[in-house]
C-alpha cells in the first residue's frame, strides 16, 4: 500500500529526511512518533506529493509517486485523506458545506451531495452540528468534521499529522478512537504524532524516528522493504481507479 | 462534465465577486475607464475611415483616347479597362460631351474658348476605381499599364490626392492598431491584479482545493469567469457612458464637419465585438494572475 525505499529530502541543504524506508500493508495502522524536528511532517508531506523526494523511491497504492507529473496529483490525492493539526476548515462555509466541497472537487453528482454528507456526519457524530459554521465548533468538534471531510470520498489511505495537536486529552481520545473505527473497516492509516500516551495505549505498529531517521520501524526489516512493481500512471492491480472528474 | 462544469464555475464566479465586491468595483472602474478610451478612438476612427472611404469613392482616372480610333477599337480599349482588378466603372465621354461639360464648368467665362476653330478634346473613359485599389503604388501601375494600350493617348489621375488618401489609410489603420494592443495589455493588466487581489483574500481556500485532490482547471475556472465578467461589466458601463454623451452633445456641434449626419456612433456590431472583445481579454488577465499564482 504505501512503500518507502531510501527516500531523502533536503531543505536548503540540510537533511529533513535520511534514507527512510519503511513499508505499510493495506489495513494497517501505523503511528509515525519522534520529537519536533525529527521529519514526520516532511514524511507525511511527502506521501501526499506536497514535497518532493530528493532521492529514493515511493510507491503509493502502486503508484511512483517520486516521478508523478503535477497534473496528477490531484487524482493521486482524491484516494488519500489528509487530516491536519490546524484542521484547514474554510470559516465562513458551514461543516455540510466544508465537506461538500471534497465531493464537488471530484465531481459527485450534486444530488447525492447532501445525503454523503449527513453519513459521513453521522459517522463522526457530528451531523447535528451541519448547519453551524467551523468557529461555532470546538476544537474537537472542529478535527471531526475535518476527518469526516478526509472520509467522504471513500480514500484507501489516510494520513494524519499530529491530528490532536490542539486537542485536550478527552477531545484527542475521541478522534483516536475515529481512526480505529476507520482502519477496522479496512482503511489504511498513518498517523504522525508525538503524543506517546495514546500512542501505547492504542497498541499499534509505531515507527519511530529522531534527526530524519528511523531508528525503529516497528517490527519490519529497516532497509529492505519489498517493492511492488512500478506503474507511475496507473494505479496496481487490486487498488482503486483515481476518480477524473471533474 | 459530471456535476460542476460551467454553472458551477459562474455561481462560485458571483460569489467571488460578492464577497470581493471592493475591489471588484475598483476594477470595473478602471476597466471602463480604458475602453471609455478605446471606444472614443474608435469612434475617431471609423468615422474618419467613413470619411476616407467616401473621398476613396470619388477617385477616379481618365483615359484619353487618340483620334481617328474606330467604333471597335474602343470597344476593345474598354473592355480591356473593365477587365483590369480594382476598375469598378467605366464611362465613356465622347470629346463633344467633354468639351460641353468644360463649357459648363466655365459658365461665364466661356470667351476663353470662343476663339478655338475646332474642339481640341479628345475622347475619353472615365475609370472608378474601387476604393481598395486607392493606394498610389498600385494606381500608378494601373495608370502605367492602361497609357500602354494601342490607341491610349494619355491617362491621367489625381495622383497626389491618391497619395494622401493612401498615406492616411495607412495612419488610420497603423495607428488605430497600435493604439487596440496598448489598451488591451493595459485592460489585462488590471484584470490581472484585480484577479490577483481577489485569490489572496481566497488563498487559504485554494490551498485547501488543492490539498483535496482540485485540479488546476476547477480551482482557476471561477476566476477566469469572474475576470470575464469584470472586464465584459466594465465594458458595458464605457459603451453605455459613451453613448450618453455622444448623443446629449447637440449634432450643430458636428456640423463643422461637412458630413450630412455629422458624427456617427459606434455600430452595434463593434460595440459587441468590445464588450466581447473585453471579456476575453478579462479571461486572458485572469488567466494570468491564477498562473502566476498556482506556481
Amino acid at each position: 500500500m504505501i512503500q518507502l525505499y531510501r527516500v531523502t529530502k533536503y531543505y536548503e541543504g540540510v537533511p529533513a529526511l535520511r534514507e527512510v524506508s519503511f513499508t505499510v500493508d493495506k489495513g494497517e495502522f501505523v503511528f509515525v512518533t519522534g520529537p519536533s524536528g525529527a521529519g514526520k511532517s516532511t514524511l507525511l508531506k511527502i506521501l501526499f506529493c506536497a514535497e518532493h523526494a530528493d532521492e529514493g523511491r515511493i510507491v503509493m497504492q502502486g503508484i511512483n509517486t517520486f516521478r508523478l507529473k503535477a497534473a496528477t496529483i490531484p487524482y493521486l490525492r482524491r484516494n488519500i485523506g489528509f487530516v491536519f493539526q490546524d484542521y484547514k476548515l474554510l470559516p465562513h462555509k458551514t461543516v455540510s458545506e466544508n465537506i461538500a466541497l471534497a465531493l464537488k472537487v471530484v465531481g459527485t453528482p450534486a444530488g447525492e451531495i447532501e445525503q454523503r454528507v449527513y453519513q459521513v456526519l453521522k459517522k463522526v457524530g457530528m451531523e447535528t452540528k451541519r448547519h453551524l459554521t467551523p468557529p461555532k465548533l470546538s476544537g474537537g468538534e472542529q478535527q471531526k468534521v475535518a476527518v469526516a471531510r478526509a472520509l467522504v470520498n471513500e480514500p484507501q489511505v489516510l494520513l494524519a499529522d499530529e491530528p490532536t495537536g490542539n486537542l485536550d486529552p478527552q477531545s484527542a481520545q475521541e478522534v483516536f478512537r475515529l481512526f480505529k473505527d476507520i482502519n477496522m473497516k479496512g482503511t489504511t492509516v498513518l498517523v504522525a504524532t508525538h503524543d506517546w500516551e495514546t500512542v501505547r495505549k492504542m497498541q499499534r505498529r509505531i515507527i519511530t524516528m529522531e534527526g530524519g531517521k528511523v531508528i525503529d520501524n516497528g517490527g519490519q526489516s529497516p532497509q529492505k522493504p519489498t517493492l511492488a512493481p512500478l506503474n507511475p500512471q496507473a494505479g496496481a492491480a487490486g487498488t482503486k481507479p483515481a476518480k477524473k472528474e471533474p | 462534465m459530471k456535476g460542476y462544469g460551467l454553472f458551477y464555475y459562474i455561481a462560485e464566479a458571483f460569489r467571488g465577486l460578492r464577497s470581493n465586491s471592493l475591489v471588484n468595483i475598483l476594477a470595473v472602474g478602471t476597466i471602463s475607464m480604458a475602453m471609455l478610451i478605446v471606444g472614443f478612438f474608435l469612434i475617431v476612427f471609423l468615422n474618419l475611415q467613413t470619411a476616407v472611404n467616401a473621398l476613396g469613392d470619388r477617385l477616379e482616372m481618365s483615359v484619353y483616347l487618340k483620334d481617328g480610333l474606330t467604333e471597335h477599337e474602343k470597344d476593345f480599349i474598354q473592355h480591356r479597362i473593365r477587365m483590369e482588378p480594382g476598375v469598378k466603372k467605366v464611362g465613356y465621354l465622347s470629346r463633344v460631351e467633354a468639351l460641353q461639360l468644360f463649357k459648363k464648368e466655365l459658365k461665364g467665362q466661356e470667351a476663353l474658348i470662343q476663339g478655338l476653330a475646332e474642339n481640341p478634346l479628345p475622347d475619353s473613359y472615365e475609370v472608378t476605381i474601387d476604393r481598395q485599389y486607392a493606394d498610389a503604388e498600385r494606381l500608378e501601375a494601373m495608370a502605367g499599364k492602361i497609357s500602354q494600350y494601342r490607341g491610349v493617348e494619355e491617362v491621367s489621375y489625381g495622383k497626389e490626392g491618391a497619395r494622401v488618401l493612401s498615406g492616411f489609410y495607412k495612419v488610420v489603420a497603423y495607428g488605430g492598431m497600435a493604439l487596440a494592443i496598448l489598451l488591451g495589455v493595459t485592460v489585462v493588466f488590471i484584470i490581472s491584479n484585480s484577479v490577483r487581489l481577489a485569490l489572496y483574500s481566497r488563498g487559504q481556500e485554494i490551498e485547501l482545493l488543492q490539498w483535496i485532490g482540485a485540479t488546476r482547471g476547477f480551482i482557476q475556472g471561477p476566476f477566469l469567469i469572474e475576470g470575464m465578467m469584470l472586464a465584459m461589466l466594465g465594458s458595458a458601463l464605457a459603451v453605455g457612458v459613451l453613448a450618453g454623451v455622444f448623443y446629449a452633445i447637440p449634432r450643430e456641434v458636428f456640423l463643422f464637419l461637412s458630413r450630412p449626419n455629422g458624427l456617427d456612433f459606434l455600430p452595434i456590431s463593434v460595440v459587441t465585438c468590445m464588450i466581447i472583445g473585453g471579456g476575453l481579454l478579462g479571461l486572458a488577465g485572469g488567466l494570468v494572475s491564477v498562473s502566476k499564482f498556482l506556481e
